[in-house]
């Protein structure tokens, strides 16, 4: 079918509206809703995992390997991202006939002046796409952005929080540190090679703590610190860590391989 | 450690710490250490799991079967995974193939860390795949199956690769979103996620669910169809697996779409309209392995034939499968079925690998890849120091077997399937699509005929590293074998699929009926190929390669292939 034509449209519709129609049945559902699982996890998530946020308790205990595989989700798209970035560059501007190298400098100043969100008082040589006011807010707030999102990682298990929640922030906080850095005041978290190292060695610290539990009893993805109970989330603390270094580095990286390419 | 229940997990357990230790050789170490690491990593990811299939394979043979929650916590609230005879089984499919492949792409790339980690993601997900019997785990194991895919498509760089990739993830993901939505059905009418606890909630409802609960299933199998790429739901796999770098084509065509096809068969089992899913699932896959091949036929780029071919072939598994599943598996019938079906599964994965990596390696060292353009590919290949042609030696096995020529596997599988498919109707459209593909590859193996006139081509500089031929000697042999040792494999498959201990059907693989019938199969291939090689055959071979194909078909087919079966299921 060629695209576009009326012909196709009627189908896209027709088809479309079938779904939708088959559909109904699972939306107006009149069964109870059910009650087992809630209160199996209300009654022993606090005993058997250590948490007193029974979500944390689901995501990080009981359905841990769910998971971790949607942070194998989040690693293998990070890693798929960058590979077709670093390729996409060339064939982009292939595309668009467009040769950056041969590119005079005026060319170059008309793309970075339609794309500029500067002041006109504030005409600048690099940065192109910043103000002095965003780096100013970016550069002061990115650590405390940072701290904040271990805060949110760490207490994961007692208050509204986690891995995944923690890791973003954290990433969020990256990215403010990447485009505050007006003061040349060089931080390692803004360095893709640092930022890559930090979430293969958590991946590492995740895959390996996946076997520990085999060799304590509790199988695999298990509880292997249950038996030294000095804390009674401990495993739970190290899944949210990694989780949320996995997290917080990989998307950190991803934002900054996208804003990092500058025309200049 | 020992223990039988922590056991299972390994299958899934080392390659993700393989592919950790990958990952880490890239962002950590340099030189010879990033080397020692990344093959080290591969090795834990793809060769101590072979350690593990011998050692439970005494357990699975004498019809044990062993269960285990992750995390050890109470069976209703983790997941559960259960590896039996089939989950043996599907680990043999994926880690014959995929060990493979991996050792080809040492020779012919993409060769880096980071590949080598998406890669034994992707083992990992496809093991967890076939074990987990949980809908919530699946899902998510399909996902990563998915998203590793579509990375390991892109990174070959070709033309229309990232596009080819993007429009395969569109079409996969929006299906996984009503795949989500079957799994909401199911839990909001039982509260359980895990296939038991579906099976007994359902059982304790009124009607067993009504209408609400087939929806939710038949949500769940259009999914997964789209995986699986039978018709009308595969117009994404030729782009796909034609552009993929030759190793990633051999897992996708070989592994990636029968796993989640024998993960689905434990979900169908879990309500009675399961079942005649199964008969409408079964129709479309011998339609889709004649159309499949009439599709194979009319191409010209080699890869992308190869792919049409893995469509036909996948017809050939699911027109089996759904039988089985129509008739209930644990009937002596249905496990005959069901073992054709894996076996014509597992010989694909074996034959179709070996075609891609073989196919790769001469059009990379021919720079050509239009098969009415290449011509005395054997040559070229001689040429460029290949001093035994085993490139040429290991197409022609896979030639042989896909077009079921005894004494290769496929001669075997394709005996099997229609012996326990004899007398029905999907055995007239096998039968056909049998001579579609002995022509295909009558005209396909013509590329490697010696030249009759100039048009040189030049080789590509360099050698073939010793990794491709090992890797295509491994899966040729694996090919020779499996022709050989056919009834012992076929009993072995029938025992391991049916725990109840179902006679096993006596098929005469080498009798003279089935030898002429392969014969007669491959003098109407011929005659076909010469029909196709008139002017009036190849105009009409242009119509059917050049008729358009949009992105939105992809949406329509998938919508309609939803509803239709919906309303089957009713």
């Amino acid at each position: 079918m060629k695209p576009g034509t009326r012909w196709t449209q009627f189908w896209t519709v027709l088809s479309f509206a079938a779904l939708a129609a088959v559909l109904v049945p699972v939306f107006v559902i009149d069964a109870p809703w059910p009650a087992a699982a809630r209160d199996y996890v209300e009654a022993q998530g606090v005993r058997e995992i250590g948490s007193y946020n029974l979500v944390s308790a689901v995501y990080l205990g009981y359905r841990i390997f769910d998971t971790v595989g949607e942070i194998i989700v989040l690693i293998a798209s990070v890693i798929g991202t960058v590979a077709v970035f670093s390729a996409a560059g060339a064939v982009l501007a292939e595309g668009y006939e467009i040769d950056l190298r041969n590119m005079s400098d005026r060319e170059k100043q008309e793309i970075m002046d339609d794309s500029s969100f500067t002041l006109p008082g504030e005409k600048r040589h690099t940065h192109a796409l910043r103000t002095h006011l965003l780096e100013v807010v970016t550069g002061v707030l990115g650590p405390v952005v940072v701290l904040f999102g271990f805060y949110i990682m760490v207490y994961g298990h007692s208050s509204p929080g986690g891995g995944f929640q923690g890791g973003v922030i954290i990433a969020s906080g990256i990215v403010f540190l990447a485009l505050g850095n007006r003061m040349e005041s060089s931080t390692m978290l803004t360095r893709p090679p640092v930022l890559e190292r930090i979430e293969s060695a958590a991946f590492l610290v995740l895959a390996l703590a996946s076997f520990g539990g085999m060799f304590t009893g509790t199988g695999f993805f298990g509880d292997f610190l249950k038996e030294f109970a000095l804390y009674p989330a401990g495993f739970m603390m190290i899944m949210k860590v990694s989780i949320g270094l996995i997290v917080g580095a990989g998307i950190g990286y991803l934002c900054i391989a996208m804003v990092g390419r500058e025309i200049t | 450690m020992m223990n039988p229940e922590n056991l299972i997990f390994l299958p899934v357990a080392l390659p993700l710490a393989g592919a950790a230790a990958a990952f880490c050789a890239k962002a950590w170490c340099t030189g010879s250490l990033a080397k020692i690491t990344e093959y080290g990593g591969a090795l834990i990811g793809l060769a101590l799991p072979w350690a593990f299939l011998a050692a439970v394979l005494p357990v699975i043979a004498t019809g044990g079967v062993v269960e285990g929650v992750i995390g050890r916590w109470y069976e209703g609230i983790g997941i559960t995974f259960r590896f039996d005879g089939l989950s043996w089984l599907v680990m043999v499919l994926i880690y014959s193939v995929t060990t493979a492949a991996w050792i080809y792409s040492l020779g012919a790339g993409p060769r880096n860390a980071s590949f080598s980690a998406v890669y034994l993601i992707l083992v990992s997900a496809l093991s967890a795949t076939i074990m987990t019997t949980d809908v919530f785990n699946l899902f998510v194991c399909l996902e990563m199956a998915g998203i590793t895919s579509y990375v390991l498509i892109a990174s070959s760089g070709k033309p229309g690769a990232a596009l080819a990739s993007f429009s395969y993830l569109l079409i996969s993901a929006s299906s996984m979103v009503f795949f989500l939505l079957g799994v909401y059905g199911l839990y909001r009418l039982t509260g359980a996620l895990s296939y038991e606890g579906i099976a007994q909630g359902l059982q304790s409802l009124p009607d067993g669910g009504g209408t609400a609960a087939v929806v939710s299933l038949a949500l769940m199998i259009a999914a997964v169809s789209v995986r699986v790429a039978v018709m009308p739901v595969s117009g994404w796999l030729p782009d796909a697996h034609a552009l993929a770098p030759h190793a990633v084509s051999a897992v996708l065509s070989g592994v990636l779409i029968k796993v989640p096809l024998f993960a689905l068969a434990r979900v169908m089992l879990l309500m009675p309209a399961g079942m005649q899913a199964g008969a409408l699932i079964g129709y479309a896959g011998a339609f889709t392995a004649l159309f499949g091949v009439i599709l194979a036929l009319s191409q010209k780029d080699a890869k992308r034939l190869l792919a049409y071919h893995s469509i036909s072939q996948i017809g050939y598994v699911v027109s089996a499968w759904g039988a089985a599943v129509h008739v209930g598996v644990t009937t002596p019938a249905g496990a005959a079925l069901m073992a054709a079906s894996f076996l014509h599964g597992l010989y694909h994965a074996m034959f179709k690998g070996l075609l891609f990596l073989s196919i790769g390696t001469t059009v990379d060292r021919t720079g050509q890849r239009d098969v009415y353009q290449l011509r005395g590919a054997a040559r070229i290949l001689r040429s460029g120091g290949e001093r035994i042609p085993v490139t040429c030696i290991c197409f022609f096995i896979g030639a042989l077997a896909i077009s079921a020529i005894p004494p290769f596997n496929g001669y075997v599988s394709k005996t099997a399937l229609s012996h326990v498919l004899s007398g029905s109707f999907h055995y007239y459209l096998l039968t056909a699509a049998g001579v579609g593909t002995a022509a295909s590859f009558i005209k396909l193996s013509r590329i490697y005929w010696p030249q009759k006139q100039g048009g040189e081509h030049s080789a590509a500089r360099g050698r073939t590293p010793a990794s491709v031929y090992i890797s295509q000697l491994f899966l040729g042999g694996l090919c020779i074998a499996g022709g050989i040792s056919a009834s012992a494999v076929f009993a072995m498959v029938v025992n391991l699929l049916s725990a109840s201990g179902a006679p096993v059907p006596e098929v005469a693989f080498y009798s003279s009926a089935n030898m002429l019938k392969a014969l007669l199969t491959v003098a109407a291939g011929l005659i076909l190929f010469l029909l196709t090689a008139t002017k009036k055959g190849g105009a009409l071979l242009t119509t059917i390669r050049t008729r358009p194909r949009g992105f939105q078909d992809l949406f329509i087919s998938f919508s309609l292939a939803a509803a239709v079966l919906v309303i089957w299921m009713l």
